[in-house]
């Protein structure tokens, strides 16, 4: 069942490319659209059938393929990897929504398109550590050319960059993970969580910064990160959107799976640095962040900020945190598709992004007010406002790493108070006043009328702007697929998490607060009353009698 | 019948959020053909469901004692996060002042905002700014307070930047949303600790964790002070307090909510935080600061300003530092009553400031005057509110000052002093506005000033009555006590410096023309206080000007160190390429000394530890 999610798109792709006659651009976004619908009633199956109470792969798949070099196809179905999953097929059908109709060499883009999610749903699946290079790589070259065909003025410089960068990755990860077999003496890549165990701490440290460089170019964490930039600003919408969305959580997942799962020791290590990365990463995304003008940059800074949170979390390994890595997985994928689906809009409408030119689209008649609406929903839920998805993900990456690195948590609040800095900034500027484009100079434009959004390209905004508002309203609808699987990737780390916690509170207590097991829900209802805190002090007895005893 | 009401009480936060999501055909303009009215009529009536509601809810728990409504929301691992909701006759109290209020608010925007074009929109932002707030004096865990207050946060910023196409609402918008943001981060550091400290958010389980959990002073202190800043922000107290002035920029009907009741609310989660506070006694002396700061500063800033609601909304934030020196000094029945006082008549005073500025178009205190014999009820109206205000009649503040001041005067004589200056303060500007405004002869914009239509007049002189009828109100309640316990030195004093108040501002010299003075001393503190001792100033050169330094310096870094190491590399790689290609003769045997070079340093590096 799970090489069907990888194969559907890949066929797909062959069908696009060897379509015998003449294939409209239309056509071959209706066949990548159907084949990307397919993959989805594919996970939407996957879900239903999916066992809650089991923690490790389910569906597994093994097919020997090259023994002697260790390499298995072997794929297998986590509480991790399925949400992530699920916003693949998701943003893979919005990317292919929103593409121009009229593109030029639509069967090689849509054919890419296909591959890339493909390539993406089999990494997330594979339990070979080889097989998760091969599609690790093999996403890489249709993104480049879909950046260096399709992208802005200067896209040759930024698909270079991009391709350098994530080679460089690649490369660092294979050796990683060819030390870490070789050295261990295993004869199989297959994923296993104890192949480190038998090395000295000191290898296991140097593979786990080969393989945390790696993946930090791709999440992408500061210094490694100039490359996305770049990369978002010349990528058309839709690609932005995979980036965004599906593209930079291989290397969060990577970071879990691969790092935190197979290097407990040396994680633990080295956890005190990490969690100090990330608050260099979170706070210099987003202090960079505000001082962009264009607003495809200042997204893509936001991006850097939000995924150092990942880092902060994976770094706690308690359980809870382990849980927010997937859930700011989940909530940057949904919250950053949404914005840059808008900030595509406002570019289309108007022919520009810089926020020194944009003034007032939220306009009820001439300007975007839906646009506008669901922007602030968006930058809302980016900075962690209640009721969305971007809040219970970043209280439960806060609240799980709070006991175990404090300050450093704190100072990652400080990046989400940023956050909200820089997008009012994104609002202000450019929803907000009076309706112009202003460009630079002594006339600017006023009498603006801008073409109305139709109400299909409004489609996949609603429906992300949608889901965010669900899973803020009902996060255990997320959780639940998730929490075996942490429970068990925490497992190695409860020592460790004790030996946090213990700085805080008594031993007895820490036991509690790291216990696994739910412990008995506490539904016994106390009247409050404020008269409670009314009684503290003495008060003059006319005064309460008649509240606190009617 | 009534615990049917009572266990069906969750929906009452419901109703103005419904009412919100009924709203939203108009507001988004699918539904044009009959005009945004129908909008206002659904949330007016599911304001009104709520109130009704709420008065049987109250009845019902007045003789049965107060529930606790509890919802498990999430949970995983050690993690509980419960929405509790704690059905006590104090709470439903504060529920009934609130949707009594925004129903009154809603009916006075059908005439204020009868021409504006988007008035459903501001309907279905009112909703949720009610369903906000009804939802935060019911809440009985600390999650659940917290995530309503940034709901807070975010409603006020959509209602303060109504008019977003003006550029002091939009500043303002910005400002309300980011100092309040601060408060509010700061105070999900407070959350976030509690939680994993304590294990439950809820009020109940936290009080009892207080109690026997031992805490270090230094955690204590960190944690009194980070749940302090979320109200500090909330009820526009120095140094977050820029915002409240800022925000009137905004549609008055939301700014009768903002000053009486959402700066309620603030202080409510404060009062419900209380005993946590209370652990610390430098987070207690903090809160007395800042109320005192606030307090005596607000009042003095009201005097020296010029606009009709600013002045005023400096007077909230010195009535809130009342409150806050209430919670302090843990008094917090003192601060619940004067809590109450206050939102009655500060809703009722911007009422009339919005009769005022529906008529005249203008909120300018120097181009008004002789409006008293043109606008009897606005008159009449601001009188009450005025009266209701300080203490000099027996009406709402009267009670709440008097009782703090008796139970201060036996603790801290300095609090007392604080206490009567505001009092007299307030007394003096109120009397100033009232001069300014009513009395004198008619200007420009006072001469043809006929009184509002009725959709404003029912609910002012609706609230007028209230307002009188306060005093029977808290007897009822058993809120007033009796004769024999009133403390008679410190009743007069009250009553003479509001008398002073009055008088002093009944003889101020006024100029119209000339608001700053032309004698050089008297301008210089008239400006000091007319720009705020200069606050926005000060936090212009400081916090914001560190905040963009930082960011400028980490996009210069990022574009030429980090980018530019990375450009350079590649650049490097290319001109050594390029520089090669150039050495290359064509002859083999040069090929041959490379290659054997090579491969020579390469044996000799792979060989190296055999040696």
């Amino acid at each position: 069942m799970l090489s069907t999610l990888i194969l559907i798109p890949i066929l797909g792709a062959l069908v696009v490319s060897f379509w015998p006659s003449q294939l409209t651009s239309a056509m071959a976004k209706a066949i990548s659209g159907l084949s990307l619908g397919l993959t989805w009633v594919g996970v939407v199956w996957l879900a239903t059938h999916f066992d809650l109470t089991t923690a490790g792969f389910q569906f597994e798949e093994l097919l020997p393929w090259v023994e002697s070099l260790g390499l298995s196809y072997r794929l297998g179905l986590d509480g991790l990897s399925l949400p992530l999953l699920a916003v693949n097929s998701l943003l893979g059908l919005v990317a292919v929504y929103i593409s121009d109709p009229h593109l030029h060499r639509p069967r090689l883009y849509y054919s890419l398109i296909l591959i890339i999610n493909g390539a993406v749903a089999g990494a997330f699946l594979a339990a070979n550590l080889l097989l998760f290079f091969i599609f690790y790589e093999l996403e890489l070259i249709p993104l480049y050319l879909l950046i260096a065909i399709w992208g802005g003025p200067r896209r040759g410089y930024a698909a270079t960059k991009f391709l350098i960068y994530t080679a460089l990755s690649g490369v660092l990860i294979l050796g990683a993970f060819l030390g870490l077999v070789w050295l261990s003496g295993n004869t199989s890549f297959d994923y296993d969580t104890g192949l480190a165990a038998a090395l000295p701490l000191m290898q296991q440290g140097i593979l786990l910064v080969a393989l945390l460089i790696g993946f930090g170019i791709k999440v992408p964490l500061f210094p490694f990160h100039t490359w996305l930039p770049d990369a978002h600003v010349e990528a058309s919408t839709p690609i932005s959107v995979l980036l965004a969305g599906v593209l930079l959580k291989l290397g969060t997942y990577g970071l879990v799976r691969f790092g935190l799962g197979l290097f407990p020791q040396a994680w633990m290590a080295l956890a005190p640095w990490m969690a100090g990365w990330a608050v260099v990463s979170v706070l210099y995304g987003s202090l960079a962040a505000i001082a962009q003008v264009d607003m495809k940059k200042m997204v893509a800074y936001s991006s850097i900020g939000h995924m150092g949170y990942v880092l902060l979390a994976a770094s706690a390994s308690t359980p809870l945190s382990i849980v927010g890595t997937v859930f700011q997985m989940v909530s940057h994928g949904l919250i950053s598709a949404l914005l840059f689906l808008l900030v595509g809009v406002v570019y289309h409408t108007t022919g520009t992004r810089d926020l020194t030119v944009l003034r007032g689209l939220l306009n009820p008649e001439r300007g975007l007010p839906l646009v506008g609406s669901l922007m602030i929903l968006g930058v809302m839920a980016s900075a962690g406002i209640p009721g969305m998805v971007g809040f219970i993900s970043e209280f439960l990456v806060f609240r799980g790493s709070f006991l175990i690195f404090p300050v450093q948590t704190l100072l990652c609040m400080v990046g989400s108070g940023l956050t909200a800095v820089y997008f009012l900034l994104l609002v202000n500027r450019a929803f907000f006043g009076r309706l112009a484009i202003a460009p630079a100079g002594p006339t600017p434009q006023l009498d603006v009328d801008l073409p109305a959004v139709a109400w299909r390209d409004r489609g996949p905004a609603l429906a992300l702007a949608g889901l965010i508002v669900a899973f803020g309203l009902q996060p255990n609808w997320m959780a639940r697929w998730s929490e075996h699987t942490t429970l068990a990737l925490h497992a190695p780390y409860q020592g460790f998490v004790q030996a946090g916690a213990l700085r805080f509170l008594s031993p007895a207590r820490t036991l509690a607060a790291d216990s696994t097991s739910l412990p008995p829900t506490d539904l016994e209802v106390r009247p409050w009353g404020p008269a409670a805190a009314l009684v503290s002090p003495p008060l003059p007895a006319p005064l309460l009698d008649p509240i606190s005893q009617p | 019948m009534g615990q049917f009401w009572v266990s069906t009480s969750w929906l009452l936060p419901a109703y103005g959020l419904m009412g919100a999501v009924l709203a939203l055909p108009w507001s988004t303009g699918i539904l044009r053909r009959t005009g945004p009215r129908p909008a206002a009529y659904l949330n007016i009536l599911m304001t009104g469901v709520a109130f009704i509601h709420g008065g049987l809810v109250f009845r019902s728990i007045w003789n049965s004692g107060s529930q606790a409504l509890l919802f498990r929301w999430f949970s995983f691992a050690d993690l509980q996060l419960d929405l509790a909701l704690d059905i006590s006759v104090i709470n439903l109290g504060a529920l009934e002042l609130i949707t009594g209020l925004s129903l009154l608010a809603q009916i006075f925007a059908l005439g204020y905002l009868e021409k504006d074009w988007a008035l459903a929109r501001f309907y279905s932002l009112m909703g949720f700014f009610e369903a906000a707030m009804s939802g935060l004096v019911l809440s009985g865990s600390l999650f659940l307070s917290y995530s309503l207050l940034e709901m807070l946060t975010l409603s006020t910023y959509l209602l303060v930047g109504f008019w977003y196409a003006q550029p002091l609402v939009v500043t303002a918008a910005r400002d309300a949303f980011l100092t309040k943001r601060i408060g509010d981060v700061l105070l999900l550091m407070g959350v976030i600790a509690l939680s994993a400290l304590a294990g439950s958010l809820n009020f109940n389980d936290l009080y009892a964790w207080v109690k026997t959990e031992p805490l270090s002073p230094g955690l204590s202190t960190l944690l009194g002070l980070a749940l302090i800043a979320g109200p500090v922000g909330k009820c526009a107290q120095f140094p977050l307090h820029l915002w409240l002035d800022e925000a009137m920029e905004g549609p008055n009907p939301a700014s009768i909510l903002r000053n009486s009741v959402v700066v309620t609310c603030g202080a409510y989660v404060l009062i419900r935080l209380q005993p946590i506070i209370v652990l610390s006694p430098v987070a207690l002396g903090v809160l007395v600061l800042l109320g005192a700061i606030t307090a005596v500063g607000g009042s003095l800033v009201a005097i020296a300003q010029v606009d009709l609601k600013r002045t005023l909304s400096y007077s909230t934030s010195a009535y809130l530092g009342l409150v806050f020196i209430a919670v302090g000094t843990e008094w917090p029945g003192v601060a619940l009553t004067l809590l109450l006082t206050h939102a009655v008549a500060k809703a009722l005073i911007f009422m009339a400031v919005g009769s005022i500025i529906t008529t005249t178009n203008s909120q300018n205190l120097t181009e008004m005057g002789g409006l008293w014999a043109k606008m009897p009820a606005t008159t009449l109206a601001f009188g009450i509110g005025a009266l209701g205000m300080v203490g000099v009649l027996p009406l709402g503040c009267f009670w709440g000052l008097r009782m703090g001041l008796d139970f201060l005067s036996q603790s801290s004589a300095w609090l007392v002093v604080v206490f009567l200056t505001v009092n007299g303060l307030t007394a003096l500007n109120l009397m100033r506005v009232f001069r300014l405004v009513f009395l004198g002869p008619p200007q420009a914009k006072t001469r043809r000033a006929p009184e509002v239509p009725w959709p404003m007049a029912v609910p002012m002189v609706t609230l007028s009555i209230v307002n009188l009828l306060v005093p029977a109100i808290m007897t009822r309640l058993s809120l007033v006590p009796p004769w024999e316990y009133l403390n008679l030195p410190m009743t007069s004093l009250l009553i003479a410096t509001g008398i002073v108040g009055l008088g002093a501002g009944l003889v101020l010299p006024l100029s119209k023309s000339l608001a700053r003075s032309t004698y050089r001393p008297l301008r210089i503190v008239q400006d000091l206080l007319a720009y705020d001792f200069y606050t926005e100033r000060i936090y212009n050169r400081t916090i914001v000007a560190a905040v963009a330094v930082l960011s400028h310096c980490s996009n210069w870094f990022d574009r030429y160190v980090v980018d530019g190491l990375v450009n350079a590399v590649g650049l490097a790689s290319l001109m050594g390429g390029e520089g090669l290609k150039y050495s290359i003769s064509g002859q083999s045997q040069l090929y041959l000394l490379t290659i054997m070079t090579g491969v020579g340093l390469l044996g000799a590096l792979m060989t190296w530890t055999l040696w």
